[in-house]
């Protein structure tokens, strides 16, 4: 251990816990101090723990911490990252700040795409998660093909680690690694021949640069793929899901590899987490029923970006959307629920939401008014481009309100015809809504 | 309906990275006014594209590895497409779709990549850097004013006979330097504008749909798009 490390230790622990105690909070800087001082400290800190790290565009936060209640069922001491902590400060931070362990403990870290080179620098993981990668807000990530080259390399300073990844995905199958590779999917539909829609994007057979066709697709570019010119097709599944027997807006009832599951959220895009969390538990040999009982149970804090509040008697179900697959999934697991609803989409375009809106036009906003909405809301900073397009996916003008100012939200959800209310909003504008519930006392302050 | 366009969306299963379908469907939504509907095609790779079949095509814009297999099979079309610009057909190409209209581009290893040289300009690109950001022109010839969002590494410069679709007031257009952004040739409309175009600004979104109601059907009347005027809050209720 170098005097650096130690003092840049002190440092970040000694700020942690001023930021702690009086500012109620501090989730980079500390880690930010002790990198100043010490640029590998992560080395240090991170010594003991194996170390597994998950990545990619969408379910970062959740996979992660299912992967954590899966793991606890046997394994005691876990180390997590907390959501949004995800680069090089926030996990440094996560160290500094961890309880003193014993033994050899586990780290389950969120890790953003171009952060895994900064975390393999100076740590070799055991595992790496690959969830999936998608377009997402493309003025700051940049191309699929990109977001995976920066991904691969950081792996590439851990050639031994094992992979574990999304084998519906046609990207994570595109380069040969050195690496041990274990795929998770899905499989419970009899094989056809089908095309993804075409605004879809990574749909190229990395082969041959034919267009993929699917035996059988779940959403976006995932599925059953296969290249019908050059024979390229999806890898053998490890960790496969065999059975969809339900799925509603809050839950979703499946098999894998045989075991039954019961998941306390909905949407097909959460069941992949699910995939993902129950491949590391058995990795890490976890045995199946204990897995189908870490994932069962309806732990509020894991759940939180699906939130839901009361205004008046309304029950609002909030949701971030952040680019068109998150939506067109949120989308879909909102037209499972049988009962009436209302349906409010909120786009602001400040940096953290992507200053781009064009995106909204690639969402299946379609499917709405063949559903039972009977009133709608658009609004935000942007609630001209919001309004303009659910009016060309031909929401009738007279179910619809504007509502720019998002203070004046909560007076209309609480005219809203249904008790279900589904809320879509970009990040900013969920920041503005709920700084606007938590001054109502509707929920309380800060951000999930 | 009384009318109907049929539309291509050429490689709209590789080239559609910011919403370009949009422009389809803002299309669709204001030829509604008029009784005309859109059906579209996607022509895509070792698709033969027929040029007398269509009354519309949207080329948009793809990423960088998508493009360079769609520049190589766009080779196989060009005839045809050139066929159609030269006749008079509506084209709006974004982004990629407009480069690869010129004679080439420069791609992300610098390589250069064929277009079809339907029209006369040529892309390069710039060094670590792109043009990301809001924009707003305006079109000399109407005096509308347009708006988007451009986000691009090419910096293209038009040729002869070639028109900017504007003049820029805010942003960096088609290069940064010499104030123009996008193209028009004929009936052919070209931008780096996303958002998508024709999404944001219907007064381009109507003249374009005009043309290519008027081309198919030139005895019709479809005056209507001109003083038709999409008031967003028209029989909405909006709580400001």
């Amino acid at each position: 251990m170098s005097i650096n490390s130690i003092l840049a230790t002190w440092t970040g622990k000694s700020a942690y816990w001023f930021l702690h105690t009086f500012r109620g909070g501090g989730s980079s800087l500390p880690g930010k101090l002790a990198l100043k001082l010490d640029p590998a400290i992560l080395k240090h800190l991170a010594r003991n723990y194996d170390v597994i790290v998950i990545t990619g565009t969408n379910g970062k936060t959740l996979t992660t911490a299912l992967t954590v209640k899966v793991l606890r069922e046997q394994y005691p001491d876990i180390l997590t990252n907390p959501s949004g902590s995800n680069m090089k400060q926030g996990i440094v931070t996560t160290f500094l700040t961890a309880p003193k362990a014993h033994q050899k403990p586990l780290a389950v870290l969120e890790v953003d795409e171009a952060n895994v080179i900064m975390v393999t620098k100076y740590i070799t993981p055991k595992a790496f998660v690959f969830t999936n990668i998608f377009r997402d807000q493309m003025d700051r990530y940049g191309e699929i093909y990109t977001t995976y080259q920066k991904i691969l390399d950081g792996v590439a300073l851990a050639p031994e680690a094992t992979i574990i990844a999304n084998g519906d995905l046609p990207l994570f199958n595109s380069k040969q690694l050195p690496n041990p590779i274990l795929y998770y999917g899905f499989d419970y539909q009899p094989d056809g021949d089908e095309h993804a829609p075409a605004n879809t994007d990574g749909l190229l057979c990395p082969n041959c640069q034919h267009i993929l066709h699917y035996r059988s697709r779940t959403y976006s570019n995932m599925g059953k793929y296969f290249c019908p010119n050059c024979g390229f097709e999806r890898p053998q599944l490890t960790y496969k899901l065999n059975a969809l027997t339900a799925m509603t807006p809050t839950s979703s009832d499946f098999e894998i590899n045989g075991q039954a599951m019961h998941l306390n959220i909905g949407g097909q895009y959460n069941i992949y987490n699910a995939l993902a969390a129950y491949a590391v538990g058995r990795f890490m040999d976890v045995r199946p029923a204990k897995i189908a009982h870490a994932l069962s149970d309806n732990d509020e804090q894991v759940f939180g970006r699906q939130e839901i509040f009361h205004v008046g008697d309304k029950d609002v179900t909030l949701i971030l959307v952040k680019n068109p697959v998150g939506l067109n999934q949120v989308l879909q697991m909102i037209s499972t629920d049988e009962r009436p609803f209302s349906f409010a989409a909120l786009l602001n375009a400040n940096y953290a939401d992507g200053i781009d809106t064009s995106w909204i036009w690639d969402g299946d906003f379609e499917q709405l008014p063949g559903l039972k909405v009977p009133a709608y809301i658009s609004g935000g900073e942007r609630y001209k481009d919001i309004t303009f397009r659910l009016k060309v996916a031909g929401v009738p003008t007279d179910k619809l309100t504007i509502v720019p100012d998002l203070t004046n939200m909560t007076a209309e959800i609480q005219k809203l015809p249904t008790k279900q209310v589904y809320v879509v909003a970009t990040y900013t504008a969920m920041l503005q809504l709920r700084k606007q519930l938590a001054s109502q006392g509707i929920i309380d302050g800060g951000m999930a | 309906m009384t009318y109907t366009l049929k539309a291509a969306h050429l490689y709209g299963d590789l080239m559609n990275t910011y919403g370009d379908i949009g422009n389809i469907l803002a299309m669709r939504y204001y030829a509604q006014a008029v009784d005309a509907t859109i059906d579209v095609d996607l022509v895509s790779l070792d698709d033969t594209f027929d040029p007398k079949k269509y009354d519309f095509v949207l080329f948009g814009g793809g990423q960088d590895y998508e493009q360079t297999i769609v520049s190589k099979d766009l080779q196989t079309k060009k005839a045809a497409l050139t066929d159609y610009i030269e006749a008079g057909g509506p084209f709006l190409a974004i982004c990629g779709g407009f480069q690869m209209l010129g004679h080439y581009y420069i791609g992300a290893h610098g390589e250069k990549i064929a277009g079809i040289g339907a029209l006369d300009h040529y892309t390069l690109s710039q060094d670590n850097n792109r043009f990301i950001g809001n924009i707003t022109i305006k079109n000399a010839e109407t005096g509308q004013t347009y708006y988007g969002f451009e986000n691009h590494n090419g910096t293209t410069f038009l040729g002869e006979g070639e028109r900017p679709l504007g003049e820029v007031e805010q942003g960096n257009g088609n290069n940064g330097q010499d104030k123009s952004e996008g193209v028009i040739y004929k009936n052919t409309f070209g931008s780096y504008f996303h958002g998508p175009i024709l999404a944001r600004n219907e007064a381009l979104a109507k003249r374009i749909l005009k043309l290519a109601l008027q081309r198919k059907y030139p005895d019709a009347d479809f005056s209507a798009l001109d003083t038709l005027n999409e008031d967003l809050t028209k029989n909405v209720q909006v709580k400001p």
